[in-house]
Parts: C-alpha cells; structure tokens; sequence
C-alpha cells in the first residue's frame, strides 16, 4: 500500500506525520505488520526526513536525463524542433541552433522529429538517490541537483527504483512536497491513499483545499486528514472536510513541548512513547477508510 | 528598413510602448523614416515558460533593423543578439517622441540583459 502524505501549505507538519509514522509502524504489535515498512522523501529540492531518521545509507543511484545535443553541421535550420518544443528551449537565428538547457524538459520530442538525424542525446546528472536502513524500516531519498529546476524526474526515478524492489503487502510513506503543483502531483501518482496534513489557520485550509481538490478530482484517491497543532481553531478544518466528506483521522496537539523535540531533530515518539498508540491508530484508520 | 516596436495596445502611432519584452502584448513593425506600419499580436505573450525566447525568434524570422523595448531578459537577449539585432531601450516617452529619438541615434543600445529571467512576470 503506498500513503502520500500531502498538505498543500508549507510547515504543518508532513515530516513530523511522516516519520513519527513509519517509526511508529516498524515495531507496533498492534498491527499486522508482517511486511516492511519504507519511507520515501520525495521532497527531492530539499529533503529533511534523513536529519531526523539518521539513517544509514548503503546504496546510491545517479538520476540522469537525455539532453539533447544539436550537430550544427547536420542542422539545417528548418525549425521543426522549435514547432514541437513546448517549453521554448530551442531558437535558429542566422540558420543557427541555439539550444537552452535550462528550459529543457528532456522530452525528447525535437530528437524524434528532426528530419535530419541532427540531433542526438547525451546523459545529463540532475540528481541522485540514496537508499538505507534505520532499523527495521527503509528509507530512500531523492537530492535535486544544485542548479536544476525540475524535480519530476527525480521523484519519478525515486518511486521507479523502490517500488520496483517492494512487496505487494509492504507499507510505502510518501512525504511530498509542499504545495500542489507538479512535484505533488508525481508523488500522489500511483498512491492507494493521501493523508492530508493541515493546520487549523486560514492559510491551512486555504492550502487543504487546494491539495483536496488535486487528490478528490484528478486523483479521486481516498482520503483523511490530519490536524497538527490542534485545539485552537480546528472548526474551520471541521467544516471544511465534513463538507468535502473527508474523515479527520488523528489531531496532533499545538505543543511547546512537541515544538522543542523536532527543532532538537528528535522523533516525538521516542520522548512522548503515548503517541505510538496515536499513530497506530492513525494507520488502522487508514486501512478503514480505505477498504470502505 | 523596419524596425520593431514592443506595444501595450494596438491603437496605431498613439499606442503605449511596453516596458515589457518576451509578454508584450504586440509587436510594431515600422519603417521610422516613412511611418508605414503593421501590428501583431506577440505569439510568445501567454506561453507557460520560453516567452523570451519565443517572442525573439518571432522577431528574428522577420530580421528587422533593430528593436525598441523597455527592457530585455537573459534568453531572449542571447537569440537577439545571435540574429545581429540591435536592441535600444525605450526612455518612457511617448511612440513618435521615441521613433524621432531613434531616427536621431538618441536612444540607449542595450548591449547585454538588463533585467533576470522572468521579469515580465511579475
């Protein structure tokens, strides 16, 4: 079963979810839990889960993406490759290609179409994936190059590389991105269930219903939400998913005490242990919404 | 010899040059010494990424003398200044105060970017 964890804004707490979670997962009792358990952090531009989970990583796999490569003495400035170039990444002036990398979404569409064979592809490294182990669970991460501009690939190759590797029955946490836009939308593909974290803020709703109508209409995946820094204004949350008809599934305390165990880089669970029962709760519930 | 003129709007010698390159709204294709004209809509003004790009390449297919603009980008500065298209910036004046201070050399030749990518977004 593979659980997006998404929220749309920014900061209520999608790592903290994530990794409490998964930690919680690899030795609760209480659950059926013959499988095993991963958690990916696909928040490939800057990912954190690892500063939390202090994982020991043992493999590591570059990301590449065919560039294209223009032969200016094949190219006869025909302009083909401008007309199915969707993100403007290529110009002819003076019968001359001029080919602009970063604008380039290595689809391959002007090597496929140019006339000429004048094009060609060569590998480019975007980023690189890491894959380990803290205990039981199993965490792989995906790092964006520094200068690049398209996460997609990254996350793509990420699911690609251990979803190939899993068994059916296994766990697999996505913690995604903030916000909704394409990221987001490749970390939700293939999920069997989309955990949404919110705040209970105007900018928490405002973004919870960005993120829902993103997973209910394009996705049309089950649902549930969960409030972090609950108890002061969790009516407008109320509404909003009763409305939706979206089941609030655990609320998680607006807390100094929670507030210091993460800035320390600690997992919650280990200093307050009743929380396990929480997040235990949090999956059987999961398992609920989803069977229907 | 025609040159290009970047328009807000699209009402004839009265329009308001644009500040803006690659999302202008038109293009002016003047000759600046008789005045004859046509206007075209910029194909590049909605695109989702690549408008500098797009908008100069449009230009370049119709290898004008020079371009007048308020301002121009990285990208759209390398396909312009590959074409040998000078490009002069627009003072705030108005269109025929502007084409008489080309005519007269007046103008400031923009000889590199002088804005980052994606100003005319914002």
């Amino acid at each position: 079963m593979v659980i997006t964890i998404a929220s749309g804004k920014g900061g209520t707490g999608k790592t903290t979810i994530a990794i409490n979670l998964a930690a919680t997962l690899v030795d609760s009792e209480k659950i059926e839990c013959h499988h095993s358990v991963w958690l990916l952090d696909c928040d490939v531009e800057e990912p954190n889960a690892a500063l939390f989970l202090k994982p020991a990583f043992h493999i590591k796999k570059n990301v590449e993406r065919p560039l294209p490569v223009i032969d200016p003495e094949k190219c006869s400035a025909c302009g083909r490759c401008i007309e199915v170039c969707e993100y403007h990444a290529i110009a002819i002036v003076g019968k001359k290609p001029i080919f602009f990398k970063e604008l380039c979404h290595a689809c391959g569409s002007c090597t496929l179409n140019c006339p000429e064979n004048a094009i060609d592809e060569k590998p480019e490294v975007i980023g690189i994936l890491k894959s380990g182990k803290r205990g039981l669970l199993h965490f792989s991460e995906g790092l964006l190059k520094i200068g690049f501009s398209s996460p997609v690939p990254v996350i793509r190759e990420l699911k690609k590389w251990v979803i190939s590797s899993v068994e059916p029955h296994d766990i697999i946490l996505l913690d995604a991105s903030p916000g909704t836009t394409c990221p987001v939308v490749e970390s939700l593909r293939d999920a069997d269930f989309a955990l949404l974290v919110t705040e209970p803020t105007p900018f928490g709703l405002h973004d919870l219903s960005l993120i829902t109508s993103l997973v209910q209409e394009e996705f049309k995946l089950p649902c549930g939400v969960v409030i972090n820094k609950s108890g002061t204004n969790d009516s407008i949350i109320e509404n909003f998913c009763q409305d939706k008809g979206i089941p609030i599934l655990m609320r998680l305390p607006l807390s100094r005490q929670i507030a210091e165990i993460y800035s320390k880089g600690n997992l919650l669970i280990n200093k307050l242990p009743e929380l396990k029962d929480l997040l235990s709760g949090l999956f059987i519930q999961i398992q609920n919404v989803k069977r229907g | 010899m025609q040159i290009v003129i970047t328009l807000e709007e699209k009402i004839g010698l009265d329009s308001k040059i644009s500040n803006i390159f690659g999302r202008c709204n038109f293009f002016m294709f003047i000759n600046p010494d008789t005045k004859k004209f046509t206007i075209e809509e910029n194909p590049a003004k909605d695109t989702p990424g690549g408008a500098g790009i797009q908008a100069a390449q449009f230009i370049a297919d119709n290898s004008p003398a020079a371009v007048i603009t308020g301002h121009l980008g990285p990208k759209a500065h390398t396909v312009l200044f590959s074409a040998g298209i000078p490009v002069y910036q627009f003072q705030g004046k108005s269109l025929e105060e502007t084409l008489n201070d080309y005519n007269h050399r007046n103008l400031k030749n923009l000889f590199e970017a002088d804005v980052k990518d994606h100003t005319g977004l914002k």
